[in-house]
């Protein structure tokens, strides 16, 4: 009788998420934005198929790094498991795009309006304990 | 949704809202038998179907509840999740049951305990394939950076902000169903512990267990029940939250501004002509931004119809006249079909201690459900209810 492979389990991810980051070795970070090839829609992040026009092919056009924050909270009740107090807020970019995201820096030092930009960071930790790696922005 | 005949509201029914020992379906199935009762429904098998609303508690949580008191076998019973709008989209579903002539009776039902499952000090969340969720979003912080943006754009305080909890809970001082309730000053909101920059732990619906329950019938059947003070349904309205990551003024609420437009089509009812109205006050800003949304006053006027006590007895619109969410807390899947229980008692004079004078003749309510990304909300359910007699 044939024994029964012990299943192993799959490390968790610590880096969230390819098609939305990309992290080059000698460059800065950038997001991903998807522009559908039948109707021009840039979307970000990645819809499949094109919520608009059901297309399913794109191009990827990398985003800008630099946005507005359009507003923010520090949050001193979060995600269990989640360290606190951190600071969420919602970030707009010239490509008429806003992206949710956490926000690196001191809570009582952000304002709607100025400029931030994109950086890396840990936003939580794995399954494993690990952090896990995803964008954050900060004060330029 | 145009309904396609008459629905009346022949009974009602909530628990009171706090932290319960009962679980889900021990407290829905007191809301249920209330409102059967109050419907002169005498035995089991006259009711047609049933739908339950519920978020968190588990599966086949509808016919828990029903299991004990003889409807389980005799109807269809359906459970409805979609946060926390479930409560009153399971209304709605029964409401539709009775206008498309399925059933001559129906009921809504919602219910939920979350003190014998959830951690203290933890924030509601969307589920986490949501991109948001990774990243840390919360319910709060969802709120908090409407807040934000509003203090911003219009020099609003948190002082002003915390007028509507004091306005709520007042509100509620006499109501037995509600948990926070009284008389609490602008520095006790203000100060107390800060949950999410602006909102203090005063500005935000408490985590608590509780049902309502609400009966559906045609005329036909309201005569046969015997029922003094029909209320009709004069509009009932689901949507789901339009998807779009672009920018947008969260100042506004896409889906309610929709949804509540809907509603005074469907209805022929004005927003000026509302007397009563339950709204998704799960934080204080929701209700400032909702009276513009909702049409009780022009874009960017909130905060004067607050200040000029348009939203309290006396003025143009008592909105939350049971205390809202701030007072009860919010039961997700419970607080829609409650909200509906409470204004039906208001349109009937039922409300001793709490009722509003004179008597209202037009009750609106308003629940959203989920922080789903990419849309203010998931869904949004409302409806609009006369007195009929």
């Amino acid at each position: 009788m044939a024994e029964k492979k012990k299943s192993e389990k799959e490390p968790d991810i610590t880096f969230y998420h390819p098609d939305l980051l990309e992290v080059p070795k000698n460059g800065l970070p950038y997001l991903k934005g998807y522009k559908c090839k039948k109707c021009g829609q840039l979307d970000f992040p990645k819809l499949t198929p094109c919520p608009t026009c059901w297309g399913e092919e794109f191009e990827m056009v990398p985003l800008s790094r630099r946005g507005t924050l359009y507003s923010f909270s520090d949050l001193y009740i979060g995600q269990p498991g989640l360290k606190t107090p951190y600071i969420c807020g919602y970030i707009d970019l010239p490509e008429n795009i806003r992206i949710f995201a956490m926000l690196k820096g001191e809570v009582n030092t952000f304002k709607c309006d100025e400029e931030v930009e994109l950086t890396t960071g840990p936003i939580r930790m794995n399954a494993d304990g690990l952090p896990i790696t995803s964008y954050m922005f900060e004060k330029v | 949704m145009k309904l396609q005949r008459d629905v009346y509201i022949a009974g009602v029914g909530e628990t009171t809202f706090g932290k319960h020992k009962m679980d889900y379906d021990e407290l829905g199935r007191l809301a249920a038998f209330q409102a059967i009762k109050a419907s002169n429904i005498e035995k089991p098998g006259m009711i047609g179907s049933a739908y339950v609303g519920n978020a968190h508690n588990g599966i086949v949580t509808g016919q828990t509840i029903f299991k004990d008191i003889g409807i389980c076998g005799t109807a269809p019973i359906i459970n409805v999740e979609s946060a926390c709008s479930a409560g009153a989209m399971a209304v709605h579903l029964a409401i539709k049951d009775v206008a498309c002539g399925l059933t001559e009776l129906s009921m809504g039902v919602g219910a939920e305990n979350h003190t014998l499952r959830r951690k203290s000090g933890t924030a509601f969340m969307p589920a986490m394939n949501d991109i948001e969720a990774v990243h840390g979003g919360v319910m709060t912080g969802k709120y908090a950076m409407r807040a934000t943006r509003y203090m911003y754009e219009t020099g609003a305080t948190i002082e002003d902000l915390a007028l509507i909890s004091q306005k709520n809970r007042r509100h509620a001082t006499h109501n037995p169903h509600a948990s926070f309730r009284g008389e609490y000053s602008i520095e006790e909101i203000i100060n107390s512990r800060m949950v999410a920059y602006p909102l203090t732990l005063h500005q935000c619906c408490g985590v608590v267990d509780g049902a309502g329950a609400v009966v559906v019938c045609s005329r036909d059947m309201i005569k046969k029940l015997g029922i003094q003070k029909p209320v009709k349904i004069r509009g009932s309205v689901v949507t789901s939250g339009p998807y779009h990551n672009r920018p947008r003024d969260i100042t506004g609420d896409d889906i309610t501004e929709m949804t509540s437009s809907m509603l005074y089509e469907e209805s022929g009812i004005g927003p000026k002509e509302v007397d009563i109205l339950e709204l998704h006050d799960a934080f204080t800003i929701a209700e400032l931004l909702y009276y513009e949304c909702m049409q009780l006053c022009e874009k960017g006027e909130g905060l004067k119809f607050l200040r000029d006590g348009q939203a309290t007895y006396g003025g143009q619109c008592v909105v939350s006249p049971r205390g809202g969410m701030l007072s009860y807390g919010h039961p997700i899947g419970a607080s829609g079909a409650a909200q509906i229980a409470a204004n039906v008692k208001q349109l009937r004079g039922e409300c001793n201690g709490y009722q509003v004078e004179p008597i209202p003749r037009v009750a609106m309510s308003h629940v959203t459900g989920g922080g789903l990304s990419g849309t203010e909300h998931a869904a949004c359910t409302m409806h609009m209810i006369t007195r009929d007699w």
